[in-house]
């Protein structure tokens, strides 16, 4: 009954119509964004993120969430038409998608995608509503060691399937918590190398943090030559699948929904991950697996429907822990934090009109995706069309004026370049950006987690190991980080570096 | 000779080496404080070192490792001048855009990366800029009501 309640306030918060509005921009932006290679949500969110200001928490979080979902909408459309996959979790949809574009099916290939990730992102929606509760109630019994020791976890996740080295990985994460300690200091009030810039005092900035190392270094690396596109020329047409079409896709579809909702809760890059492992499952299933990368409509409903799914998994750590488990949910707390808002297990109880609301939204969103996306693809091949040295500087400026107008600084700006100068080294140097984001984003959550089991402890870092919950989380980061020493997970873990080569978490 | 990982591999350790070393040195300036009572010089002192230790690994790695060769730095001949210029219109666009204001500085950064980047024609480049200007003045300013400099023309 208590479920019904809150499905009901949920359902009102987002008939509000400035409500309908917001998430009818975010799933539209999201599409997009997820059209245009070299754009990924993170940036996206980043840059409306200063938009939303103006407008409730509530209104805000249903726009940039729209946004995420509507990517890996979108994503798809590229990787069909054009064979350049918008998103990465979307690669895996090249193979016979685009082999399906090729034998006059783009259509039918576009369609179940979009009938895949509504109904994917219907099971994720109801997983959400079913899981996070529970799991908030639990995590209210979470002291600092244990949050301390799960934040640990999410960056050792993030190392074990950062691609090559596991020290470089490593680096890159201590790196982020060095930067996650510039700004004042939260329990002692210390300034702490801010460079007398007021700026600093808050810590250095997430955004141009991200806009830069995600943003401007995607840029500046696709400038280095021009991107030539191959397009399917011929009309795009017979969007609905045909009754054969969806008895080879709806199985694929559910599978894929709820692999992706479960892949989703595990930090990391989930939408990618689970693309890939719902296309081996499919493979594996398939009466003719030897079919698969020449156009089995199977390729496509799979994996489109695991990455939906897994978007909508992606927030139960946020929703539940207050803990963001990869780039675009960073953002995402972001945004929380600025509107005022702490995510974590409290969210839930004391803000149920944001979570029931965001949750309904979802819903709502995938529905408008699915009745607009259909009707505007051929929109979406236009804006493909648009030469890339026409669009790079248009995505420039997006980044600039994103970055300026959150608080109107020039320092923030530069922050931006400059970050944008090491990503671009840094994936000169094949150094990963995921653990540094992620250290990033939580580190100061993790130190005054850290300093506060200390003290709890008068001093004894064993109090994370004496915690059985915290323990179990070390046990398994220790595992995941010395694993691939052994020969046998080592090679898996190669195997996992190749899928998530690339993806932006 | 062609450039190895190992090159790049050494050059990042010697870069992220100075940066633990900075924080470190950094921390013992502030409060480090004691285990039972960490100051807010701790997580910069320890991180430091870790850092520290971490670029010295690697850099012991490189030394016993046969060095696989690497893809040159750029793909192009070229390649440096579209990066470093798409750098400078980046940096120059932010020292002058409050002196210009923001419609004229815009015209001119986007007009200057679509006409030397990837060479458009001098009408194309025109065009792109005027309405990227145009378009972003309506939809920052007057749209989403983003207060941005409108310099000494007062657009």
């Amino acid at each position: 009954m208590d479920l019904w309640n809150h499905i009901l306030l949920g359902v009102q918060v987002c008939l509000d119509p400035l409500n309908l509005l917001f998430c009818f921009i975010g799933v539209v932006m999201g599409t997009l964004v997820g059209v245009l290679p070299g754009l990924g949500p993170t940036a996206a969110i980043a840059i409306l993120l200063p938009n939303t200001f103006h407008v409730s928490p509530v209104t805000a979080i249903i726009m940039l969430a729209g946004i995420y979902y509507g990517a890996m909408y979108g994503g798809s459309t590229t990787s069909i038409l054009v064979n350049i996959p918008g998103e990465a979790s979307s690669v895996i949809t090249c193979l016979d998608g685009y082999q399906m574009a090729r034998k006059g099916r783009a259509g039918a290939a576009l369609g179940i995608a979009a009938f895949g990730s509504f109904i994917a992102g219907t099971i994720a929606v109801l997983g959400l509503m079913l899981v996070a509760p529970p799991l908030a109630k639990f995590a209210l019994a979470f002291g600092p060691p244990e949050y301390f020791s799960l934040m640990l976890l999410g960056i050792a996740i993030l190392i074990y399937l950062a691609a090559g080295s596991i020290l470089k990985a490593l680096i890159m994460a201590v790196f982020g918590l060095l930067i996650g300690t510039i700004g004042m200091d939260s329990i002692s009030a210390t300034q702490r190398l801010t460079c007398g810039l007021l700026e600093l005092c808050d810590g250095v900035g997430l955004i141009p943090a991200i806009m830069g190392l995600f943003g401007v270094a995607e840029v500046i690396a696709n400038v280095e030559q021009e991107i030539k596109r191959e397009f399917v020329t011929t009309r795009v047409r017979n969007l609905l699948p045909t009754l054969q079409d969806w008895k080879d896709s709806i199985w694929p579809m559910i599978r894929g929904g709820f692999l992706g909702f479960f892949i989703g809760i595990l930090p990391g890059p989930a939408p990618v991950i689970s693309a890939f492992t719902s296309y081996a499952i499919e493979k594996k299933l398939s009466k003719h697996p030897e079919k698969f990368g020449t156009g089995m409509i199977e390729g496509v409903a799979g994996p489109e429907a695991a990455n939906n799914a897994a978007t909508g998994g992606a927030f139960i750590p946020l929703f539940t822990l207050g803990i963001p488990s990869n780039s675009v949910i960073a953002v995402l707390l972001g945004a929380f934090m600025i509107h005022g808002i702490q995510p974590g297990p409290m969210l839930i109880a004391n803000h149920p009109d944001l979570f029931w609301g965001t949750i309904i939204s979802m819903y709502i969103g995938n529905a408008m995706l699915l009745v607009l996306n259909l009707p505007l693809i051929g929109i979406w091949v236009q804006v493909l069309k648009v030469p890339y040295p026409i669009l790079f500087p248009l995505i420039l400026l997006f980044c600039l004026v994103g970055v300026f107008s959150l608080n109107y600084s020039k320092v923030e700006v530069s922050l931006m370049i400059g970050f944008g100068v090491f990503g671009y080294l840094a994936r000169k140097f094949q150094f990963e950006m995921a653990p540094l984001v992620l250290a990033l984003v939580i580190g100061p959550m993790m130190e005054s987690k850290l300093r506060l089991s200390l003290v709890i402890s008068h001093g004894s870092p064993l109090i994370f190991v004496e915690k059985p919950i915290s323990a179990l989380f070390l046990l398994i980061s220790l595992a995941l980080l010395i694993s691939p020493m052994i020969s046998k997970i080592g090679k898996r873990r190669q195997k996992l570096q190749k899928i998530v080569e690339g993806e932006e978490v | 000779m062609g450039k190895t990982q190992n090159l790049y591999d050494r050059i990042a350790a010697a870069f992220f080496f100075g940066v633990g070393a900075f924080f470190a040195l950094y921390a013992c300036t502030i409060e480090i404080g004691a285990w039972n009572e960490p100051g807010p010089g701790f997580l910069p002192f320890w991180g430091g070192i870790i850092l520290v230790m971490m670029s010295l690994s690697l850099l012991a790695i490189t030394w016993k490792r046969v060095g696989l060769a690497s893809p040159s730095f750029f793909p192009e001949s070229d390649s440096w001048k579209r990066v470093t210029a798409t750098f400078v219109a980046l940096i120059a666009y932010n020292l002058v855009f409050d002196v210009l204001g923001f419609t004229l500085a815009t015209f001119l950064f986007i007009g200057f990366l679509v006409k030397f980047i990837f060479p458009q024609s001098w009408l194309r480049s025109f065009i792109v800029a005027a309405s990227a200007a145009l378009i972003a003045k309506l939809l920052f300013v007057n749209f989403l009501q983003t207060q941005l400099p409108k310099g000494f023309l007062g657009l």
